[in-house]
């Protein structure tokens, strides 16, 4: 299998905007996909709303492009039904973190294993460019024109709040670590979050004085560093991943009474 | 032959376990409470069946919607509040076409409301409580045993239709404890209708408006429309099978009482002054059985634990005026109902000897 099987090519153009940094984590979970043998017969992808919500529709999976905010709650239930299938959640930061949040903190909790991508371009790009959960404090959107008012949510430590839990952060411009991460989350035994930051030129980065995507790209290269080895907590800007402790048996809770497989 | 006492809630969960359904996802909430607690017992015990309490009746909803996709029939019981939290979800089965089960065990609202007290005020809720046009399938037990016997046809409408289909209930009946043998009960099961995930295709399930081949076709009224009124013409086609009604009590008096769910247990006493429609498929609404009987009645009653909700249908599919008795706050009794007849001039003569009938019921 060659990496363009795992997308629907005949689709394309997308209608993401050129410069958009979705396709970017789009080509490499394909990558992975190949290198892993994840296709149609034993691979489910969930996606949220959102810009990378379209991402399913692109790739040749079966896929299930869910409500606003509800990624995990029908991520889980599939995983839950069909063990055996992996499961993997694709969505914006908006999607996971702000509507669906209460699901991110639940989920995280149950620990099923499960895989989440988490586009994170700090805005609701889809709807022209409000501030996100994870829109920095200080920014100008449309709907914070002196400046986003609060510190944006830590995703970090929701996901870490989870023992067992893997959690990547990279950028799309760090295609080789993001690769690595994607890969990893895929065969973590358990919940696995990878945060991607990328670029929103037309709906976020031109407000805040971007002039290109390449421009959004470079800023990835200067402003983020990867965490020194054995780091345990990613600073603002660093790039790296915090593993927890790998539960020897994965898999997601059965009954609700505790009894886990 | 088991006779034994079977509470209201304890059967919906019997009915949906007979029914073939392997997984349940909810959130407690009274007066519904007991199924929740139940499947995760039946849980505990059987491996192959899923349980999940989860965070909040929205991802109760979305959860049961992706375990149907994923293969397995799926369902989740709640009450108002709860209920109001699926809408978007229940919406988003509806345009999918995903088959599943939600059970509205009916308290009194709007919000927190009675918690523990029995309304009726969920009739447009069930209908009208998403957003867009969709046709919903509700069907409102009367009895214990009923509980039972309609969950399943639920799950086979669910399966039919290929979309959310909705038990109603109540805290009076959801916690009624009658004797019933269920295992005389004997409903046809229907199996799965749709492929499961991950065989062998390559389908997108969207929520948003698309083409078959996942393309988005958002601004394409043609479209929407085509896709609305074959699931619309499907799934009234797939009522017709399930035109569940009573037509008894004096059918020769002159007026015709409709009264459904636990309310009709309540009336029972009014049996020889009155007959009686009692509609268990709540929507689509009986249409032609219903035109067709009340034809044969000077006077129309409605009895119901909401202020007009399912009057307000009756006349409008009549063009007639009916009236109405209506059951507020939870007080929902045989001297309510006396006391609401009187106020429209109703009330039988004689004082009404009490009843013992069992219901009657066609379809």
């Amino acid at each position: 299998m060659a990496v363009k099987d795992k997308l629907k090519t005949d689709l394309f153009p997308t209608i993401w905007c050129p410069g958009c940094g979705i396709g970017l984590i789009m080509a490499q979970l394909a990558t992975v996909m190949d290198e892993l043998g994840l296709d149609k017969n034993n691979t489910v992808l969930v996606t949220g709303i959102g810009c990378t919500g379209r991402m399913g529709a692109y790739m040749n999976f079966e896929s299930v492009y869910t409500l606003h905010g509800r990624t995990l709650p029908v991520a889980e239930a599939i995983k839950m039904v069909r063990p055996e299938l992996h499961v993997l959640v694709v969505s914006g930061d908006g999607d996971l973190a702000s509507i669906g949040g209460n699901h991110l903190l639940h989920s995280i909790r149950r620990n099923p294993n499960i895989t989440v991508l988490c586009n994170n371009n700090e805005i609701y790009g889809l709807t022209g460019g409000q501030t996100g959960p994870t829109t920095p404090q200080g920014t100008n959107t449309i709907s914070s024109p002196a400046g986003a008012t609060y510190t944006p949510i830590n995703l970090q430590g929701v996901v870490n709040t989870n023992p067992n839990a893997y959690y990547a952060k990279t950028t799309v411009y760090h295609q080789g670590a993001m690769k690595k991460a994607i890969r990893e989350a895929i065969e973590w035994p358990g919940f696995s979050f990878v945060d991607i930051a990328s670029q929103c030129i037309e709906n976020n980065g031109r407000r805040i004085g971007f002039a290109s995507a390449n421009d959004m790209l470079q800023s990835y290269r200067t402003e983020y560093k990867a965490a020194p080895p054995g780091t345990t907590h990613l600073e603002p800007h660093q790039t790296g991943i915090i593993k927890g402790q790998p539960l020897p048996v994965a898999g997601t809770a059965r009954s609700g009474n505790g009894s886990g497989e | 032959m088991t006779k034994r006492l079977v509470q209201g809630n304890e059967a919906v969960l019997l009915g949906a376990i007979k029914a073939g359904a392997s997984h349940f996802a909810g959130y407690p909430i009274s007066p519904s409470s007991e199924i929740l607690a139940q499947a995760s017992v039946y849980a505990s015990k059987h491996p192959e069946f899923h349980f999940l309490q989860e965070e909040d009746e929205i991802a109760s909803a979305n959860a049961i919607l992706g375990a149907s996709l994923a293969g397995a029939k799926s369902f989740t019981a709640t009450s108002g509040p709860g209920f109001s939290l699926m809408q978007e979800a229940i919406g988003y089965g509806h345009k999918v076409g995903i088959p599943c089960v939600i059970v509205n065990v009916m308290r009194v609202g709007p919000a927190t409301g009675m918690p523990t007290m029995p309304g009726q005020g969920d009739l447009n809720q069930t209908r009208y409580g998403s957003t867009g046009d969709y046709t919903s399938f509700v069907f409102y037990p009367s009895t214990v045993a009923e509980c039972y016997e309609y969950t399943i046809h639920a799950f086979n409408a669910a399966e039919e239709t290929r979309s959310p289909v909705i038990i109603l209930s109540d805290a009076f009946l959801g916690h009624l404890n009658e004797v019933a043998d269920l295992d005389t009960i004997d409903v046809p099961v229907v199996p799965r209708t749709i492929e499961p995930l991950a065989s062998g295709g390559t389908r997108l399930f969207s929520g948003v408006a698309t083409y078959a081949d996942g393309e988005p076709a958002t601004a394409d009224a043609d479209e929407y429309i085509r896709q609305y009124r074959e699931s619309r013409d499907q799934r009234l086609k797939v009522a017709e099978k399930y035109a569940f009604y009573e037509y008894g009590w004096n059918k020769d008096a002159e007026t015709l009482v409709i009264a459904f769910g636990i309310t009709r247990r309540i009336a029972q006493p009014l049996a020889p002054h009155f007959a009686l429609f009692r509609p268990i498929r709540i929507w689509p609404t009986l249409d032609r059985e219903l035109t067709e009987i009340a034809a044969r009645y000077k006077k129309i009653i409605v009895i119901e634990g909401s202020d007009g909700q399912y009057a307000n249908v009756v006349e409008r599919m009549l063009l007639r005026r009916v009236e109405r008795v209506p059951l507020l706050g939870g007080r929902m009794s045989l001297e309510a109902i006396r006391e609401g007849l009187d106020a429209i001039g109703m009330l039988p003569a004689q004082p009404a000897p009490s009843g013992s009938e069992s219901p009657a019921r066609v379809g």
